[in-house]
């Protein structure tokens, strides 16, 4: 965060030192040329801006003024636009699919993220030591997070449907990979650990580059130092190295977090929600994260309005979850 | 005038939100595809009466509603249990006794004795994974809607659009979800998408297929050679001689197109003119849904359904008269429990029953 304000501050400084190319005037008055680099300024800005307010801005308050009607987006012969107040959020919090959603959504974050940050400080640190070849692995580890996740899901239900039993076949002492009743994907706890480690697979190489960035940003003169007073790697880890890379954390447990918490293309192709599970003594979807659970209450049911209704808490518990997470990780930066 | 064609691919889900898209974008296409009642309800405003057109008295299985005709059929496509004839000659059995649950009992019984030397995983390739919902909760579930019933007969949907749920039939029909689920391969059961559903059929590691005519190009893309047709469905203790044949969907016309003429017009080529026969049968591989088109497909199962259709003996789809919300939110976590042995078949027909019961409550 504070390398990004120091470019800014610099590059502002840049700026009002040199001549603009299409400035008229030559030293004109003070004032002018305010409002000019004010012109300029949004400017600049006015492409990013009109996209972000035509697809974000807009459709945001759109969507949440449709969560509070009976809005289908279909030609039903009935289908007049109708305010009907809170029943879309009332129907949806007494759906147990969508309590359902919510928890597993939170225990998949929650795992999600352990696994994410963890693999990728590990690698992190792997390719800032003293390694041969560390440029390669770093793009290695990097590649699986250009894959689209649609892609991915479908590649990983391969291997875990047939890449793994077959090597369980292969080889005798794995053949317990090879048991039907084994398969991954077949159980929704061995499910959603699946969909961890795909998620893990797919993440952990881009965290793994913030973390690289922060290892590399600690001065060598605090490593040698230590290494002089004869610190043992453990500590120097605990002492120099987390504390140094705090505001990395800040960054990396935002991401996974709300990555985490958004995931859709991977739970779509890898279990399409499956496999089932019980709760309250009616069968559901076991591994429906949020985003699918409004996904299929949109266009499988075809409850846009309800599934509006749920994006706009959807919304509002990952606002709050991830407020909550920035005001923690950088109270945590100061104290470190 | 060019035709611009939006493939949304293979999947059952793909149509809906597309379609919805599109709508709320103002960007309707002239011609849409549709697949039930259920679907027909959601684009009434915008479908157009078709009732008047050149192709209607060529056809047995257009969309109709009130009396009046609305949808184009795309084809015409069946579903039974589709069974590899090589093995079965080989284990003596004679597909003819295939009609009811006791006739399937006891093949599945021979067969599954006979796994090592007719080389097979299984006996069925059934998939009930949530991703294959479509096999169990549509395909499947019309047998407990139809089967053994006069064609185009509603009378046990409406019932159980009602709640009111016949247990005797329903538990004949959960017998046979159970002979199902116990002779099948259980990592496709539980795991496998299409691909491994229908390539453990068309790579000779299983006797019977449960999925329709549209896997031709598949089992012929794998290269299988022997010989294959369509048995009925065993749902019941009764005998049941035929399978599901009906429309699979269904080309509407937008009402508020500005090319009402030339789309119209695409219909009537589409089921007129040999470029339209030329491409719906050997190019699509589909069955003509209009008596005017005289080519037939190649494939042994389109030829199959062919066969059981001119014999009349066909039983209609009626799974599209309960929401896809019912069907895929609803009902396939019950088959997937099932199937992966998590309740009994007690609990499945009370969960089943239960359901039949919310769902006419809403």
């Amino acid at each position: 965060m504070l390398g990004f304000q120091q470019f800014g501050d610099g590059h502002l400084q840049n700026y009002k030192g040199c001549k603009w190319p299409f400035s008229m005037e030559q030293g004109g008055d003070n004032m002018t040329k305010k409002t000019e680099s004010r012109l300029v300024f949004w400017i600049f800005l006015a492409p990013v801006l009109i996209a972000f307010v035509m697809v974000m801005i807009i459709p945001f308050f759109l969507g949440t003024y449709y969560a509070f009607t009976n809005w289908t987006s279909s030609a039903r012969a009935d289908s007049t636009l109708k305010f009907v107040g809170l029943s879309n959020f009332i129907s949806s919090f007494k759906d147990p699919a969508f309590f359902y959603s919510f928890g597993i959504t939170f225990l998949y974050t929650v795992l999600n993220m352990i696994a994410i940050n963890v693999a990728a400080f590990l690698l992190a640190m792997l390719v800032t030591g003293q390694l041969k070849l560390k440029n390669v692995y770093r793009v290695g580890f990097f590649v699986p997070n250009l894959i689209g996740g649609l892609i991915l899901g479908y590649i990983w239900q391969f291997i875990f449907n047939n890449a793994i039993p077959s090597l369980g076949k292969a080889i005798p002492f794995l053949n317990f990979m090879a048991d039907p009743n084994n398969l991954m994907l077949s159980k929704n706890t061995t499910a959603l650990l699946a969909m961890i480690i795909v998620g893990t697979w797919q993440y952990a190489g881009y965290i793994m580059m913030i973390y690289v960035a922060a290892i590399e940003n600690i001065p060598q003169e605090l490593i040698e130092a230590s290494k002089i007073d004869g610190a043992t790697p453990w500590i120097r880890l605990r002492a120099i190295t987390l504390p140094l890379c705090a505001q990395a954390f800040t960054v990396t447990m935002f991401l996974t977090l709300v990555n985490s918490f958004k995931q859709f293309d991977v739970n779509v192709s890898l279990t399409s929600g499956g496999p089932s599970t019980m709760l309250f003594g009616q069968p559901i979807l076991g591994t429906e994260l949020l985003a699918l659970n409004i996904y299929n209450t949109a266009f499988i049911s075809n409850n846009l309005s309800i599934a509006q209704a749920r994006a706009v808490v959807f919304f509002l518990v990952l606002a709050i979850i991830s407020l909550i997470q920035v005001y923690v990780n950088k109270k945590k930066e100061i104290e470190l | 005038m060019t035709v611009v064609v939006k493939s949304i691919g293979g999947t059952s889900g793909g149509m809906g939100p597309q379609l919805k898209a599109d709508y709320a974008a103002g960007d309707m296409p002239d011609i849409f595809a549709f697949d039930g009642l259920e679907a027909y309800k959601e684009w009434e405003g915008v479908i157009l009466d078709l009732s008047n057109e050149p192709w209607v008295k060529n056809t047995s299985v257009a969309f109709k509603y009130n009396s009046k005709i609305f949808g184009f059929p795309v084809a015409v496509e069946g579903w039974g249990m589709a069974y590899n004839a090589d093995m079965l000659a080989k284990a003596g059995i004679d597909p003819k006794t295939l009609v009811n649950y006791d006739g399937y009992k006891k093949a599945f019984e021979k067969l599954d004795s006979m796994k090592a030397q007719l080389g097979i995983n299984s006996v069925v390739s059934m998939a009930a994974a949530v991703e294959m919902g479509w096999v169990t909760a549509h395909h499947n579930f019309n047998s407990l809607l139809s089967n053994g019933l006069p064609y185009g007969d509603l009378s046990v949907v409406n019932a159980l659009l009602a709640g009111n749920v016949d247990m005797q039939r329903l538990q004949e029909y959960a017998d046979w979800v159970e002979l199902l689920f116990k002779y099948a391969d259980k990592s496709v059961l539980l795991t496998g998408n299409y691909d491994a559903q229908v390539g453990a059929f068309a790579t000779g590691k299983a006797v019977f297929l449960h999925q329709g005519n549209w896997t031709d190009p598949n089992i012929k893309g794998a290269n299988a050679t022997f010989k294959m047709a369509f048995a009925p469905h065993g749902s019941m203790k009764k005998a049941t001689d035929g399978i599901f044949v009906a429309a699979p969907s269904f080309y509407a016309i937008n009402k508020e197109s500005k090319n009402l003429a030339l789309a119209k017009k695409f219909l009537v080529d589409l089921a007129g003119t040999p470029e339209g026969a030329q491409y719906m049968v050997k190019e699509a591989g589909m069955i003509p849904a209009f008596s005017t088109i005289k080519l037939n497909p190649d494939g042994q199962l389109s030829k199959s359904v062919q066969e059981w259709a001119a014999a009349g003996k066909v039983y209609s789809w009626n799974q599209y008269y309960f929401t896809g919300d019912f069907r895929d939110k609803v009902l396939t976590p019950i088959y997937n429990q099932f199937a992966a042995g998590k309740i009994t078949k007690a609990q499945f027909i009370d969960l089943m029953a239960k359901a039949f019961k919310d769902n006419a409550k809403k």
